[in-house]
């Protein structure tokens, strides 16, 4: 899962997966803009199949609070 | 190449998809009529070769109240984008079409006045098209049609970004851009050779006859009949069309000559090989036969053995997988246009050439006929005109730059705004001459870029012409024609450069029949340099063959 979360991350932000741990975060990378922000939650949305309500987008810190939604979710 | 996106609403996240190119977006997508109308805009200062308009429906209509204003304002879009396409020629704008959903609550007894706002901007970017050369449709509208609103658009993007499309609808539309970016880079593919049996009908000809084989109006032979009506729209587009097929002639052209439904007829074909000879066989002759390179075709044969043993022998020809639905051959079809044979806008030049090809095969014929190669050449009544490029040429003389690949001294290529901006370039000209003969037209097949120096010397930048009209001593011809207008223009030496490719054996040629030259460097690669003296004397040595006439030319008005 975490793997599949930073590979799904990486791609939406088109940078390689070795830069990313499960604390980078927006803020983090020069590619993580909030533009990017959106691809992300989008490109997470679609590979697992969940939906994130627009009110949790923006408390996202870090990629492990993705996983944390992951996990809640069924 | 550089490009810009404008659009009513966030494009961005479009923009940094199509990472082989050079993408502008303009500061703040509500304004993309000021980056039109303002010259010093971001958008217009970034020198984009070319726009893209990428119009939203929903957000173009939002706040609108009435269907009079809204149409009105519409209008004053439009001519926006008109005016902005007058005042800057060099520059191709791609207006998207609209996609305007209703309101989801509607009564029944209610107009669907959203039908009637895409009409109005659709019938508007239609004239708009019509009227300005560098206007082109981009069909958003098609995209949303295809795919689903649900599947283009995003609401959650929408609400947290501004950004309309999901990141589908988003890859989608950039792989649209890019291919049209693409389109003025990559040469496409020339020809598209088919196979018969199978392919351009079901059934075998030579063991179920011509009443026997599958194809008509409706039912299950209309697969083939739509798939050959997309053929012949390829066709009528410019794309030379063959034929191989291992049969009998007689039997295939039985089909061709008697079958009710038969869409494609002989002469939509510039070429033929229907015999029991190898595929690979047929191709290279045909190649040969029809001065095109193996790497310009697109072979189709519903066999697979046939499809390996090409990929194999001739590597550099396409060879499509062939859909095992042949319910999808007419779609199987538009992906081979998009894929291979996509093209901004068919030239008058473009639909010309298949009809080019087939008189040449007649050419051909009689010059097995005619005593003599002189008098053969002679005998073809060819008329060659010689002139400046004009503004209008530039496209057609950009286009045979991106194609040549035979006759062509150096292989370099421009693009039309490349031309544009050389016609004003001191010391630079740009030439072109088109040909015909008793035959037919063969329009404008010849390009030259000559640049001169302070000194006296003038030098072939670019000097090409069509195989369409090679081995009849054309070039030579324009040639010494050019040598009289250089010299006339107190020019005295003409350097010629020669750059090897994989393909330009011809202009080698060309320049070994050249006289009196001295070689100015030899390179390793092949690559060589010649200077003629041309104050009194003219390196051509083959005789006129065909009637010249030229415009009186002064060029290179300013010096270098």
């Amino acid at each position: 899962m975490e793997e599949r979360l930073i590979a799904t991350v990486a791609s939406a932000l088109r940078v390689p997966k070795s830069v990313l741990t499960l604390h980078t975060g927006p803020g983090d990378l020069e590619a993580w803009d909030s533009l990017a922000q959106i691809n992300v939650v989008s490109e997470i949305e679609t590979e697992f199949g969940v939906s994130i309500p627009v009110e949790h987008v923006t408390q996202i810190q870090h990629i492990r609070d993705f996983l944390h939604y992951l996990q809640k979710t069924p | 190449m550089k490009c810009a996106l404008l659009s009513n609403v966030n494009v961005e996240s479009i923009a940094r998809q199509m990472v082989r190119h050079e993408v502008y977006i303009a500061q703040g997508y509500g304004a993309w009529t000021r980056e039109l109308a303002d010259p010093a805009s971001g958008t217009l200062s970034f020198g984009p070769s070319s726009v893209f308009l990428i119009i939203d429906g929903a957000e173009l209509v939002r706040g609108q109240r009435g269907l009079e204003p809204t149409l009105a304002e519409v209008c004053q879009h439009l001519a926006y984008i008109e005016r902005a396409a007058e005042r800057l020629p060099g520059i191709k704008f791609f207006v998207s079409t609209v996609d305007v959903p209703a309101r989801a609550l509607r009564p029944l007894k209610e107009e669907h006045v959203e039908r009637r706002l895409e009409q109005h901007w659709h019938a508007g970017i239609a004239r708009a098209s019509a009227s300005h050369a560098n206007v082109y449709i981009f069909d958003l509208k098609e995209l949303v049609e295809q795919v689903g609103r649900s599947l283009l658009y995003s609401n959650k993007r929408w609400y947290l970004g501004g950004l309309r499309y999901s990141t589908a609808g988003e890859k989608l539309i950039a792989g649209e851009l890019e291919r049209i970016l693409d389109a003025q880079l990559v040469a496409r593919k020339k020809c598209l050779l088919l196979d018969l049996d199978n392919t351009l009908w079901g059934g075998i000809i030579g063991e179920d006859g011509v009443k026997g084989i599958q194809l008509s109006e409706t039912g299950e032979g209309a697969r083939y009949r739509d798939f050959q009506l997309r053929i012949r729209e390829l066709g009528e587009m410019g794309v030379i069309l063959g034929v191989v097929s291992k049969n009998n002639e007689t039997d295939a052209y039985e089909v061709f000559d008697r079958h009710e439904h038969m869409v494609l007829r002989k002469d939509d074909f510039a070429a033929m090989k229907i015999n029991w000879s190898a595929k690979a066989q047929n191709i290279a002759e045909l190649a040969q036969d029809l001065d095109i390179g193996m790497d310009s075709i697109v072979f189709i044969d519903d066999n697979p053995v046939e499809r390996e043993a090409i990929r194999t022998e001739l590597p550099e020809v396409t060879v499509p997988e062939f859909p095992t639905d042949t319910c999808e051959l007419a779609t199987f079809l538009g992906r081979l246009y998009k894929d291979y044979f996509f093209t901004l806008a068919s030239t008058a030049e473009d639909r010309k050439r298949t009809e080019a090809y087939l008189t040449n095969a007649k050419r051909a014929a009689e010059r097995t006929a005619a005593p003599s190669i002189e008098q053969f050449l002679t005998g073809l009544g060819t008329k060659i005109f010689f002139t400046r490029a004009h503004d209008e040429d530039l496209a057609r003389a950009a286009q045979l730059t991106q194609k040549t690949n035979q006759f062509n001294l150096t292989t370099r290529r421009y693009t039309e705004q490349e031309l544009r901006a050389l016609q004003t370039t001191p010391g630079a000209e740009v030439f072109i001459a088109s040909v015909a003969d008793k035959y037919g037209d063969n329009g404008k097949v010849f390009a030259s870029i000559v640049r001169r120096d302070r000194h006296g010397t003038a030098e072939l930048d670019t000097f090409l012409m069509s195989c369409r009209v090679m081995g009849r001593f054309i070039e030579d011809q324009i040639l010494d024609q050019l040598v009289r207008e250089l010299r006339a223009n107190g020019l005295s030496r003409l350097r010629v450069q020669y750059i090897p490719t994989r393909k330009n054996t011809p202009a080698r040629a060309f320049i070994e029949r050249l006289q009196g030259g001295r070689l100015l460097s030899d390179e390793e690669s092949g690559a060589q340099t010649w200077e003629f003296d041309i104050a009194k004397a003219s390196p051509v040595t083959k005789p006129a063959y065909a009637e010249l006439r030229t415009q009186p030319m002064r060029f290179f008005k300013v010096l270098p």
